[in-house]
């Protein structure tokens, strides 16, 4: 469990959609939405460290029954020897603050939610130094999430078998293939005894770049 | 029966055990019930010589979401896991029973009765087995269904439950011990207790705490310390694993096993030092209280029970309830929390509704946004059984009085569920006259209720509330009674107070005092409107003063840095309803809709005024020149103006506005709905009637509201590409069953052409171009007053 005194408001103000700078009654809403979500959230996460075999159909993380397909993992996870599976979520607690305010007031839902993916972000960057601090001597790449590029929503179920998120993290797979609790993200982030050519990142392999809102805007979500 | 004495002990570990057999990762354990039943047979086996009394089945994910993709039934797997730990000898064998592996609703999208119906087939099939274990449970909602299905499908067999905890000392969900221990004693499990999740050190304070919070006999099962994240170790020897059993013992427990990591050595460890040991016998004493999964209320001092969800005397209640509006109720729950409710009284009875439908819908939806108990409020029994079968938690029922009916028919609800419950001190002579007649009835209700075995804390004596206008000499009489009850009878105390002032001019004053004088005179539980802010204020403060609130922490916290008086909202003059709803300001745009009203026909206003202003705002929105949150702000603060107009007008003509029918759902599979309700309330500010079906529709729920309402239109929302498909399928289902309406999409994976792809008749960018969208759909039609 990580405990946060607060919210990056930049990123969560601009997940709502908002540009400029927002005014007090926006200020005093997001305080209090802050408030409520840091009381109800449990962040926590779960990983484990797995050797990479490669074979003709796609990456295997040895120990686990994951197997890892498509061209933007590989490209990824290339130069690596192992991998970090990472899961992380803000639990059902955050889900029901969410709830919660959207019953009160749709502006609340909506920011209160906006705080939580903002909540999240900081939630995997935090395991993300956490847990490289055991790898003193790896070259990690960043966090590449299944959805992104060609690599396929589906493993989320062995991907979440593979770190015991069901049992220690209390996340599943719903059978619309959503992660739930809803703020939850997975994503490998691959270890390498080398330093290692920066990948492709952001934009060129999200498959959201020809819909997103935020580039319709000329802008980005990171 | 199954014989605790002195101690009972279980097995340990069995995941661990079949990995050291050569289980693949990944792989699922339950196949080797059929393809290797010796091999786990001998691993109970190894248990049983290592001392256990009891071996697990190894059928902890067997249910038919999990197996679904092993070729063979949940039958197959379940008989033949029972077989395995039959053959190996242990005095009792127990079928367990792991988590469904999908969450329920609403974090989830299973269902009550699926997950029912899901424990129903295990337990069915698992009938060879002498004891029914629930364990790693975290969804309280989910073990209530396993248990229910369990004493329903079980053939009586005792029922085991264990909760995995954190170190927070709540479950994933956010179930706390005290909650559980309520929830599981109330509805009659044979023994409660903790498995996995924490190693037995950090599992101290949540078995203490359980420890004191049931009188069930409790279960330790904890992992062997915690697993290591890069070898997936667990790291406590036998030795020191029995030995952190030791504290438990003296807590009381006397149900002890070994979780995940732990081998026939932990527990044979264990079981060395238990020979050793004798039971330690517990009193705990439990205070009244009732609770959710994650709250838990006690009624050891004056709690609000807020009485808003009632639509007696209110026709916009009624009005909601009749057009199924749960947004509606639930508007009215949050706004009670937020001011201060302890507790929510409940009732949604109106003749002509399906009320045992109604309440289950109001329940779930109110524990879906907020965790205070719920007091279930109905004359229905058929209605009251329904909703105590799927409340999450403990609640109370109101209410049962002294005649023969209600006793015979309500009391073993309560008992059956595990509620508390209003006893009204009336019977068919009506409400006696005097303290005593009243105290009689009371004790007559008490007398039947300690008769069924519920407990004298969950009794709550309701001792009536007479109106002071027509009944002046009442007044004492009931607050006479309330003191006897209380301090004869030892029940706690509840009473409606609002009815004090009935025909009294200044109600709220009259109610302010009344309910003072009944604090004094031993009142736990004031059923009052907590929005009323003197009202709460009147409970704090006589917590205050009777030494409840310590040191004055809660009455310092609300009234210590009470702000300077919000600048009073600005009258028309100074600000136009166009005005007040461009800057989003809530209380105003209703206050200044009420002034229009008295000079200005309410079509007029909606035309006028609050139209031309949103079409403004959505205009400034398609320039960029303001935001998501203003737009939303704005469109929050002309609903506070329509409900001041809907409600005038169903007060005053039973018209309403409806410029159209519009169903909206965000499709199945998907629980993403904060686009969805955006739009709606858009669509609402510009008159549409929106049937909202909620999130994770199926696509038939869609049709059939269609069908049925003929609307124009349905809008469908989808976030995730993998529920796409079912946004597809939806409209094929439309085209066929209701080829007049037309359907909008809209959803941060969606783009114009993939809606034309999947056949949708429009592709809405967003709330605005929804609304946008409409218009042009209804053109023709607008502007009709029904």
């Amino acid at each position: 469990m990580i405990r946060f005194t607060e919210i990056d408001r930049k990123q969560a103000f601009r997940y709502t959609g908002m540009h400029g700078t927002p005014d007090e009654k926006l200020l005093a809403l997001a305080d209090r939405c802050e408030r409520k979500l840091l009381a109800a959230a449990v962040p926590n996460y779960v990983y484990r460290v797995c050797p990479l075999t490669s074979s003709e159909t796609g990456i295997h993380c040895t120990g686990t029954a994951l197997q890892l397909t498509g061209k933007d993992i590989a490209a990824h996870l290339n130069g690596c020897t192992q991998a970090i599976l990472l899961c992380a979520t803000l639990s059902a607690g955050a889900d029901a603050a969410i709830r919660s305010g959207s019953a009160a007031d749709a502006l609340e839902g909506l920011v209160t939610d906006a705080m939580a993916s903002a909540l999240t972000e900081q939630l995997c960057d935090a395991a993300e130094q956490e847990i490289l601090q055991r790898f003193p001597d790896c070259y990690p790449t960043w966090r590449f999430s299944p959805g992104y590029g060609d690599l396929p929503l589906d493993i989320q179920g062995d991907l979440l078998a593979a770190v015991g998120a069901e049992k220690r993290l209390g996340v599943s797979v719903s059978a619309g293939g959503m992660l739930i609790p809803t703020k939850t993200v997975t994503a490998v982030i691959g270890l390498a005894p080398q330093p290692i050519p920066k990948g492709k990142r952001g934009c060129a392999v999200c498959r959201m770049a020809k819909t997103c809102q935020f580039r319709a805007k000329g802008v980005h979500c990171e | 029966m199954i014989s605790f004495e002195p101690f009972l002990i279980l097995d340990g570990g069995m995941g661990t055990m079949l990995q050291a057999q050569g289980l693949a990762p990944g792989s699922v354990p339950e196949l080797w019930n059929i393809e290797r039943p010796e091999t786990i047979t001998a691993v109970h086996r190894a248990y049983v010589e290592a001392g256990a009394d009891v071996v697990y089945t190894n059928t902890f994910g067997c249910n038919r979401l999990k197996m679904a993709r092993t070729g063979h039934s949940v039958q197959e797997l379940i008989a033949a896991g029972v077989r395995c730990a039959k053959a190996a000898g242990a005095k009792y064998t127990a079928l367990d029973i792991g988590p469904i592996g999908q969450l329920l609703a609403p974090t989830g999208t299973l269902s009550f009765a699926e997950a029912y119906d899901i424990f129903r087939e295990e337990i069915e099939a698992g009938q060879d087995a002498d004891i029914l274990v629930f364990e790693t449970m975290s969804d309280l909602l989910e073990v209530r269904a396993g248990v229910l299905a369990a004493q329903e499908h079980g053939g009586g067999k005792p029922i085991f439950v264990t909760m995995s905890f954190e170190e927070n000392g709540r479950t994933f969900t956010g179930c706390c011990v005290e909650a559980m221990a309520l929830t599981l004693e109330g509805l009659g499990v044979d023994a409660v207790g903790v498995n996995c999740s924490l190693g037995p050190e950090e599992l101290v304070p949540v078995v203490q705490t359980l420890c004191s919070w049931t009188t069930c006999p409790v279960i330790v099962k904890p992992n062997a310390g915690l697993p290591d994240p890069v070898t997936n170790a667990y790291n406590f020897s036998p030795e020191r694993f029995a030995a952190c059993l030791k504290p438990f013992v003296e807590m009381g427990a006397v149900i002890f096993g070994g979780c995940c990591g732990t081998t026939p050595a932990h527990i044979r460890a264990a079981a060395e030092l238990l020979h050793t040991l004798r039971p330690v016998q517990r009193h705990p004493q439990i205070p009244a209280a009732v609770c959710t999964a994650n709250r838990v209320v006690t009624v050891t001092e004056p709690r609000i029970i807020g009485e808003r969800i009632n639509p007696t005397g209110k026709k916009r209640f009624k009005q909601a309830l009749a057009e199924h509006d749960t947004d509606y109720i639930l508007g009215q729950a949050i706004a009670q929390v937020e001011a201060g409710a302890d507790i929510l009284d409940v009732n949604v009875g109106l003749p002509g509704i399906d009320e045992t439908e109604m309440l289950c819908t109001a329940v779930k939806a109110i524990q879906g946004i907020t965790d205070v108990p719920l007091q279930l409020d109905t004359t229905d029994p058929a209605a009251l059984a329904a909703g105590l079968r799927i409340y999450n938690g403990k609640p109370i029922v109101n209410s049962v009085n002294g005649e023969e009916d209600p006793l015979n028919t309500v009391l073993p609800l309560v008992k059956r569920y595990g509620a508390a419950v209003v006893g009204l001190t009336l019977d068919k002579n009506g409400i006696p006259k005097t303290a005593e007649g009243r105290f009689a009835i009371a004790k007559r209700i008490l007398d039947r209720a300690l008769a069924l075995g519920i407990r004298r804390e969950d009794v709550y004596i309701d001792c009536l509330t007479l109106t002071a206008s027509a009944e002046q000499a009442g007044v004492m009489e009931t607050l006479h009674a309330l003191t006897r009850v209380k301090e004869e009878l030892g029940v706690r105390t509840v009473l409606g107070v609002s009815n004090i002032s009935f025909g009294l001019p200044d109600r709220e004053l009259v109610n302010r005092n009344f309910l003072t004088m009944a604090l004094y005179a031993g009142l736990d539980l004031p059923i009052i409107d907590p929005n009323k802010e003197s009202m709460t204020a009147a409970v704090r403060t006589y917590k205050l003063l009777a030494n409840l609130d310590r040191d004055a922490v809660d009455f310092i916290a609300h009234y210590g840095n009470a702000p300077a008086a919000a600048p009073k909202p600005q009258t028309p003059e100074q600000m136009s309803l166009a005005a007040a709803i461009t800057a989003g300001l809530r209380s105003e745009a209703g206050m200044l809709t009420q002034q229009l009203l008295e000079t200005t026909e309410a079509m007029e206003i909606v035309n006028e005024h609050l139209i031309p202003a949103l079409d403004r705002t959505g205009a400034a929105f398609e320039k960029g020149q303001i935001f998501l949150p203003q737009l939303i702000s704005a469109a929050s603060a002309a609903q506070a103006a329509f409900e001041v107009i809907k409600t005038y007008l169903t007060e005053h003509s039973g018209e309403t506005i409806d410029r159209g029918t519009i169903v909206l759902a965000t499709v199945k599979g998907d629980i993403h709905d904060i686009g969805k309700n955006i739009v709606k309330i858009l669509l609402e500010n510009y008159g549409y009637r929106v049937i909202d079906l909620g999130k994770d529709v199926p696509c038939e729920a869609v049709a059939e509201a269609a069908e049925q309402s003929r609307a124009p239109l349905v809008g469908l929302s989808a976030l995730m590409t993998t529920t796409l498909p079912s946004m597809e399928k939806t409209i094929a289902l439309l085209r066929e069953r209701c080829p007049w309406c037309k359907t909008v999409v809209g959803g941060a994976v969606l783009t114009a052409d993939h809606a034309k792809r999947i056949g949708a008749d429009y592709y809405a960018r967003d709330a605005k171009e929804t609304v946008d969208i409409a218009k042009q759909v209804f053109q023709g039609t607008e502007g009709e007053s029904t």
